[in-house]
Formats: structure tokens, C-alpha cells, sequence
């Protein structure tokens, strides 16, 4: 009988899209591209935290670096007058993910915290994600790397080194949220702060363009960031309700 | 005493002449093996029916039901949402369905082409041999049409084999005497 | 018919075939050789090569994460598409002019299959897990994703494979019986198993007829949904000129397109090396070039469509992709596809260029290198131009990826020549049903049948 439990409790429960938005958390990041400099403190942190590999001359010519967090850089104008406008691009986190679907063997899928997450484990190197993706956010293992000494002693242990075959991309520092939210569990509350946890690349950030938090709580300061005239999402018009918002540069007419 | 009486023919047409006369003189229904299909059996020796087509249609329908229930319940057992779809989404578990009915659909058209044309021979038994009940004649594979009675009697013997020479049988043979 | 000197008899196609089978020249030998060799060389060597070193070992990169292999994966899908499709069809229909060449089309479908799905496991990152793809029950508790077009694949595939396995099986067991009685040994041992002890009565005859057009009704909407499905993997993504509703039916056309291009090959190589003349005549090149012509004629307009409402909807990641396609960095390759699909199929529309071999011969393989440049356009061009322009590449096969393409044609005819020598490649009872059966020789013994 609990096995028919178990499918009329899993139907009632799952039968709603967007059922996990009644969870506790909805992570979400926004980047204020009117702070960001395109110095790439973010990405060398995000380097450091998440044991990125370190392709190699030979990868990267042939258009194989990893980098969860990148600066895309796109240039106005001609020569002398000429403009630099710069945007951190990483997963987007988005609740409708093209990339989620399309996985044979649910590698990736939406946790309950409103998470893209990617299973090293399970994933089986299809790439389709990849091809799924608007953002070209996620990165393949095309072969197995190494860290030469002293490196390796810098890997986060925190953090699975993966082998190759596999898909990475951003995880907004899962790592982070979960030694948080263990800590309020010993703390004895329920949620965990506003502030509380911040990914690598919202921590380093110098000029504090970026603000991580979770979008459920209207108070948060990412909520309140979110209410921003200035706030756009990239490639929204494909419906992948991303949970990274950018706001828009500000620039004087002419 | 079991013997079967094989005459071969040259021709469908006096074979299938032959089998109508085995049926009317009372000798039971003849078996008639052909390199080819032959045409107009039916006429003669009474329609056939086959199972085939409930067996098809049993298993596209038990393909498709357990095709979408496949679907479903494991998703539902292990829930991992994607893509804010809902759990069970039914327009991809609609192909599943359709798939797993044509699977099944061909799995059970196979069942039931063995079933009711009683293949593998002799399926008990050292099945790759040939069956000791069922006469085979190695010509009617390559350009001969052989008519098989089955005769309990001596007296129904020579009947069946008078019937057959006179239908213009070019050789008739009683198989398990060889055998 | 009857008398006239070139008349076939039973018993001179049951030679014939019980001979394509059991009489094996040193040239047999030195092809099947070669093509083992080539297969070991060109193919399994750079795929372990591949395993060991990861998949970097092909050109693939950041934003081109697909390559080659899949672009490899679909053309021999979709040269699988006609065999077994075309062969349900015209057995549907009764076509007579089917009957000689339909074996070794439906072979031809099965060994595509098995190509295709190798080079799944070749495509992928981790074929070690490829299983996970599978649906069965684990003590991970954990199930494959059924929401995924991949998925629909793997069911769709496994499907199409069991079908076309059994519908060529179940076509043959007939034949099977027939070359038992004519051979020794292992052989007589293998037939006799393999056909199950077929006996050719009445009732056996009736019990195939049905179970095989059930069968070809099956099969038909399957292999229409195969490459449907196989369309939907790059359809359901939303990269520009990928997520197209035309995608399906292209896909489709484009299969039997190709496959049918492929029959006229294989049909070519068994009428010149197997002594099929006989059997495989110009009638049946000609009606496959009208097919072909048909078929060309369909995917042209497809094409135009694709184009044309890529133009029209004014989109920018369309635009550019298109304008890519068209006139980019690929675009010899797009222009050298229209000329070998498009073009050059309208001399189809000649007769005396249908009934010749050896042209038809050329066109055939021309328009399925065409159709491999299609494929890999499809991937190549649309994958290199996605939406944000920082994240543009090129891709360009490695050496690997090249070997292993080839490869796959020796592993095909590896497989094929392996075929020819075990399945009687002519189906010899349905030529035999063709034919005018054989007629009261004496006429002293047409009398006496009472009935």
C-alpha cells in the first residue's frame, strides 16, 4: 500500500508547475553592471573556490577553458572612439532551464532551493545541456586535468574535482548555502540570514556590484535589488525565468 | 498406426486439385506445403483465421498503458523537476507512450505468429530436429508442391495415394516409413 | 512468359542464392579482410584512443559542443530509414518490384542501426554509464529523465532496432528453410535453427502473411516517429535555426532520402559482385530513381522553407544564423549540399539516366555526401552562432573525428559482408512468387482432379 501512497502523495505534491517557489529559499543574484568594472576578481575567485581545472595553453586555443563565471566583453564603436561595455555571465539559474529537460538521465535538475544543479556523479556527457542552454554557460570535460604542485594543495575540499566527461557550470556556491544553512540549523533557527552566505564571486567583488540572496524573502537585499527600475534579465524573451538579474548600466544621452 | 502419404506436384494447380479431392473423399484436411505462397487455398480447403490480430492488439494496448505508466510512476517515485515543468508532463510521456506501443505491438505480433503457427517445431523436444508428427519434404522448399494426408489406416493408405497419383502427383511417398 | 528462353525456373534462384551463400571466392575473403582491418584501424583504435583520453580528443570546443559524431549518428539513422520503411510500404501496397532487393535493403536499415548506435556511445562523455539511459530498475532507486527528447531517442531506437531485426527475421525464415535442406555442417546446424523448423504448409504461409503485414504496419508510423524524434533532439532546444517546426518532417524526408540513395549503392555493389543481375535489373533502378527524383524534389522544398522563414521572421539570432549558413564561414559546404541534393538528382528526371548503373551509381553516393553535409550543418553552423555573440566559436573535426567517420563505413561493410554470407541476401521466396508458377509439364496428368 505505501507504494501507492507514495505515487498519489507524489502526483498531488508534483502534479503543479512551479510547485517549489513554496519552499524555503529561492537563491537569486543580481549584478549591478553600472558598479562592475570587468576587473575579473569575480572569475579568479570562482577559479580558486570551485577547483576549476587549469586547461592549458593547448585547451584554450582550442576553445576549451572552463570558466563558470565569465566577463563577455562587447565593443561599440570604431577605433578612436571606441567603447568597453563588459557583463559577468554564469548559469542563470533559471526555473524554466532549457538545459533540465533535455538531460536523459536527470543530471540536472531544480532543488528545492530554486538551484540549476548539476550531478557529477550521474551525468553521462551527452552535452545536450550544453546545446540547450541560450547563456553557453555550461563547460565540458573534454579530458581529465591536473593541478601540478603546489595547486593541489589549494583544491577546495569542499568541492568534487571532476573527471572527465562531465558537464560543470556555476552552482552559486552550493557548498556555501549548505554549510550555512547547517550552521542555523545548530544556531537553532529556521532560515538562514540575509547576508549570511555569499558565493565566492559576490564576495570578492570589489565594487560590490554583485548581491546574492534569497528572492522569497521580500525583505532581503536582493529583493529589494530586484525592485530596481534600472533591472533587466539577458535573453528573457526565451522564457527561462532566470534567478541572475542584471541592472542596466546607466549612460548619458549621446 | 500413424502414417502420413506425400504426394508432390509440379504444379500448384494439381496440388490444390488434389487436396480439394483428399477433403471430399473424407481422408481429413490435407496440409499442403509450397516453396511459395500459395494462392487460393482458402477456396478449397476452407477459410483460415489467425490469433495474430488479438495478439497485436493486446500488445499495443498493454504496450501503451505500461508505456505511460512507466513514464509517470517512476518520475513520480523519484521526483526531479525540470525545467518548472510539472512531474508528470504529458506531452513527452505521450511519445513514451506511443513508442513502447509499437514495441510491444511487434513483440506480441512475433508471440503470436508462433503461437498459432505452432513454431519452433516441436519446441520440447530437440526442437531443431524435425518433428516426427509433422512430415517435412525437402523438395516443396525449392520448386515442388507437396500434398501430406493423414492416414490411421492401411485401407485409407492406399486410398489417399490412389487419389493422389491420379491427380497427377509426380512421385508420393509415405514419410514415415522413411523416417 | 512461359517458354521463352530467358525464363528463370524455381530451381535456378534457389541455386543462385544457396551459391551467394556457401561458395566463398578469395576476393570475398581479401573485402572482408580489408574492411575488418580498416574497421580495427579507423575506427576502434581512435575510439579507444578517445576513451582513454576523454573527448577532447575530438575538434569539439566550447560553444560547438556537438560534432561530427552526432552529425554521424543521424546519417546513418537516416540511411537506416528506407530499407525497412520502403520495404513495409511497398509490401503494403503489393508492390511486386520490391521483392528482389528488399533483404538486403532491410540489412541495410538493421546495420545502420547498429552503427548509429555505437556512435551514441562514441558521442557521448561517459560511455561507461550509458546504461543509466535505460530504464531499469537499480538500487539507486534512480530513473532516466522521461521528459528528455534524448530519452525519446533511446526508447524510439531500441524499438526501431527490435522491429527491424524481427521484421527481416521473420521475412527470412522461409528462406532459411530453404538453403537448410542444401547445406552441412555448422551451416545446416545454424538454419535449421534459425528457421525453426519451417515446414511451408498452408497454414504456416497464412500465419506469416498476417504477422508480416502487421508487422509492416507497425513499423511504418515507428520509422516515420524515429526520425521525427531524431529531429526533436535539436528542435526542442531553443537555438536559433534549430528550434524549427519543420525540423520533423525534414528530418524525415531527408532520412528516406538518403536511404533510398543508399539502396541504389548497396543494389549496385550486390549486382556487380553477388551476380545478381538477374534478379536486380534495371526496372529497379529506375523506379528508385524516380523516388529519388520525388524525394530530392521534397527535401529541395523543405530547404526553401527553412530558408525562407528563417528570412522572414526578422529575428536577429535567426537572421544571423541563417546568414551564417548561408554565406559563412560553412557556406561552401551548404552550397556544395544543394548542388549534390538538389541539383544534381533532376537528371533523374531522364530515363535513359535512371536505367544506367554506373551514373546512378555516382548520383546515389553524391547526394549521401550531401546529406552528411547537411547533418553536420545543422549541427556545425547552428551550434557556432547562438545568442550571445562572446560566446561564438568555430569548429573544425579532428583527425580522430575524421578516422572514425571512415571507420564507420568499414564497420558497415564488415557488417554487410558478414550479412551476404549468412541471410540469403535475395529473397527467394517472394522472387519465386513473382515469377509464373510452374505449369502442367505432361499434359496426360492434367486429368483427374475431381474437384
Amino acid at each position: 500500500m505505501s507504494f501507492l501512497d507514495r505515487i498519489t502523495e507524489g502526483w498531488r505534491k508534483n502534479r503543479k508547475p512551479g510547485y517549489y517557489e513554496d519552499f524555503d529559499y529561492h537563491w537569486a543574484m543580481t549584478i549591478d553592471l553600472d558598479q562592475c568594472s570587468g576587473c575579473g576578481a569575480c572569475v579568479t575567485a570562482c577559479q580558486a573556490e570551485n577547483n576549476l581545472p587549469i586547461v592549458g595553453e593547448d585547451a584554450f586555443t582550442k576553445g576549451r577553458e572552463i570558466k563558470w563565471l565569465r566577463i563577455e566583453h562587447y565593443w561599440e564603436g570604431e577605433y578612436p572612439d571606441v567603447k568597453l561595455n563588459v557583463i559577468p555571465m554564469m548559469c542563470q539559474h533559471c526555473d524554466s532551464a532549457p538545459c533540465e529537460t533535455v538531460c536523459p538521465v536527470s543530471a540536472t535538475y531544480h532543488n528545492q532551493d530554486g538551484l540549476n544543479t548539476q550531478i557529477y556523479n550521474r551525468c553521462i556527457g551527452t552535452r545536450s545541456c550544453a546545446v540547450y542552454c541560450p547563456y553557453e554557460v555550461r563547460y565540458f570535460n573534454y579530458n581529465d586535468h591536473t593541478w601540478e604542485s603546489p595547486l593541489d594543495q589549494q583544491l577546495n575540499p569542499d568541492v568534487s574535482v571532476r573527471e572527465k566527461g562531465v558537464m560543470e557550470k556555476c552552482t552559486f556556491c552550493i557548498q556555501r548555502i549548505r554549510q550555512a544553512k547547517d550552521n542555523a540549523k545548530d544556531d537553532g533557527r529556521r532560515r538562514v540570514r540575509d547576508g549570511e552566505v555569499q558565493p565566492a564571486c559576490v564576495q570578492t567583488c570589489p565594487s560590490k556590484a554583485m548581491v546574492f540572496g534569497d528572492r522569497n524573502d521580500p525583505q532581503s537585499q536582493v529583493s529589494q535589488s530586484l525592485n530596481d527600475p534600472r533591472s533587466y534579465k539577458v535573453l528573457d524573451e526565451l522564457n527561462t525565468n532566470s534567478s541572475v538579474v542584471y541592472l542596466k548600466k546607466v549612460e548619458a544621452e549621446g | 498406426m500413424k502414417n502420413f502419404v506425400v504426394g508432390l506436384f509440379g504444379d500448384p494447380e494439381s496440388a490444390l486439385a488434389a487436396a480439394g479431392s483428399i477433403q471430399t473423399a473424407d481422408l481429413g484436411t490435407p496440409e499442403l506445403m509450397s516453396p511459395v505462397p500459395m494462392e487460393g487455398v482458402e477456396e478449397v480447403l476452407g477459410e483460415k483465421k489467425s490469433v495474430i490480430k488479438r495478439f497485436s492488439l493486446f500488445g499495443a494496448i498493454f504496450g501503451g498503458i505500461s508505456g505511460f505508466l512507466l513514464a509517470a510512476i517512476t518520475a513520480v517515485l523519484y521526483a526531479h523537476p525540470t525545467g518548472g515543468r510539472p512531474i508528470i508532463t504529458f506531452p513527452p510521456y505521450l511519445i513514451i507512450t506511443y513508442e513502447l506501443t509499437i514495441l510491444f505491438g511487434i513483440v506480441f505480433t512475433v508471440i503470436g505468429f508462433f503461437v498459432s503457427a505452432r513454431l519452433p517445431n516441436g519446441l520440447w523436444t530437440a526442437w531443431w530436429k524435425q518433428d516426427e508428427n509433422r512430415p517435412y519434404v525437402p523438395e516443396a522448399a525449392v520448386n515442388k508442391f507437396a500434398v501430406s494426408v493423414t492416414c490411421t489406416s492401411n485401407e485409407s493408405v492406399q486410398q489417399a495415394e490412389a487419389i493422389l497419383r491420379t491427380a497427377g502427383a509426380e512421385e508420393v511417398r509415405d514419410v514415415t516409413e522413411e523416417n | 512468359m512461359h517458354g521463352e528462353p530467358n525464363q528463370l525456373k524455381y530451381t535456378d534462384i534457389h541455386n543462385d542464392v544457396v551459391r551467394s551463400i556457401v561458395e566463398t571466392g578469395p576476393n570475398y575473403y581479401i573485402a572482408l579482410v580489408t574492411a575488418f582491418a580498416l574497421t580495427l584501424i579507423c575506427f576502434f583504435f581512435p575510439w579507444f584512443y578517445q576513451l582513454y583520453y576523454g573527448i577532447g580528443a575530438a575538434g569539439m570546443n566550447h560553444p560547438s559542443v556537438w560534432g561530427t559524431y552526432l552529425a554521424s549518428f543521424i546519417f546513418w539513422i537516416g540511411l537506416s530509414h528506407s530499407g525497412t520503411l520502403l520495404s513495409c510500404v511497398l509490401h503494403i501496397t503489393n508492390s511486386s518490384w520490391r521483392k528482389a532487393m528488399y533483404r538486403s535493403a532491410e540489412a541495410m536499415t538493421l546495420f545502420s542501426l547498429v552503427v548509429a548506435a555505437i556512435m551514441v556511445m562514441v558521442h557521448v562523455g561517459r560511455p561507461w554509464f550509458i546504461h543509466w539511459a535505460a530504464p531499469y530498475p537499480n538500487q539507486m532507486e534512480m530513473w532516466p529523465n522521461f521528459r528528455s527528447p534524448l530519452l525519446f531517442d533511446v526508447m524510439a531506437i531500441t524499438t526501431y532496432l527490435t522491429g527491424s531485426t524481427i521484421f527481416i527475421y521473420m521475412g527470412s525464415i522461409p528462406d532459411f528453410a530453404a538453403v537448410r535442406d542444401r547445406t552441412r555442417g555448422w551451416r545446416n546446424t545454424m538454419y535449421s535453427l534459425m528457421s525453426l523448423g519451417w515446414r511451408g504448409t498452408d497454414t504456416e504461409w497464412h500465419r506469416l502473411h498476417w504477422a508480416y503485414t502487421f508487422l509492416a504496419v507497425l513499423i511504418i508510423p515507428l520509422a516515420v516517429s524515429v526520425h521525427s524524434i531524431v529531429s526533436w533532439d535539436f528542435a526542442m532546444s531553443i537555438v536559433p535555426a534549430l528550434h524549427q517546426t519543420i525540423f520533423a518532417p525534414y528530418f524525415v524526408v531527408g532520412a528516406i532520402y538518403s536511404g533510398t540513395a543508399g539502396i541504389v549503392t548497396v543494389m549496385f555493389v550486390l549486382r556487380k559482385f553477388m551476380d545478381f543481375g538477374q534478379y536486380i535489373t534495371e526496372l529497379h533502378f529506375d523506379n528508385l530513381g524516380k523516388l529519388l527524383l520525388v524525394l530530392s524534389l521534397l527535401w529541395t522544398y523543405i530547404n526553401v522553407v527553412e530558408v525562407f522563414t528563417g528570412f522572414y521572421s526578422g529575428a536577429s539570432g535567426e537572421t544571423e544564423a541563417l546568414n551564417y549558413r548561408l554565406f559563412g564561414f560553412y557556406a561552401p559546404l551548404y552550397w556544395e549540399m544543394i548542388t549534390f541534393c538538389a541539383i544534381a538528382p533532376l537528371l533523374c528526371a531522364f530515363k535513359s539516366f535512371r536505367t544506367s548503373f554506373v551514373p546512378m551509381l555516382v548520383l546515389s553516393i553524391a547526394i549521401n555526401i550531401g546529406m552528411y553535409t547537411e547533418r553536420f550543418l545543422i549541427v556545425a553552423t547552428s551550434l557556432s552562432r547562438q545568442y550571445l555573440p562572446d560566446a561564438w566559436g568555430l569548429y573544425v573535426p579532428s583527425a580522430v573525428e575524421i578516422s572514425i567517420l571512415l571507420g564507420t563505413f568499414a564497420l558497415f561493410t564488415t557488417l554487410f559482408l558478414l550479412f551476404v554470407k549468412v541471410f540469403p541476401s535475395v529473397s527467394m521466396y517472394e522472387v519465386k512468387e513473382t515469377m509464373e508458377s510452374p505449369k502442367k509439364s505432361p499434359p496426360a496428368a492434367s486429368e483427374g482432379s475431381p474437384a
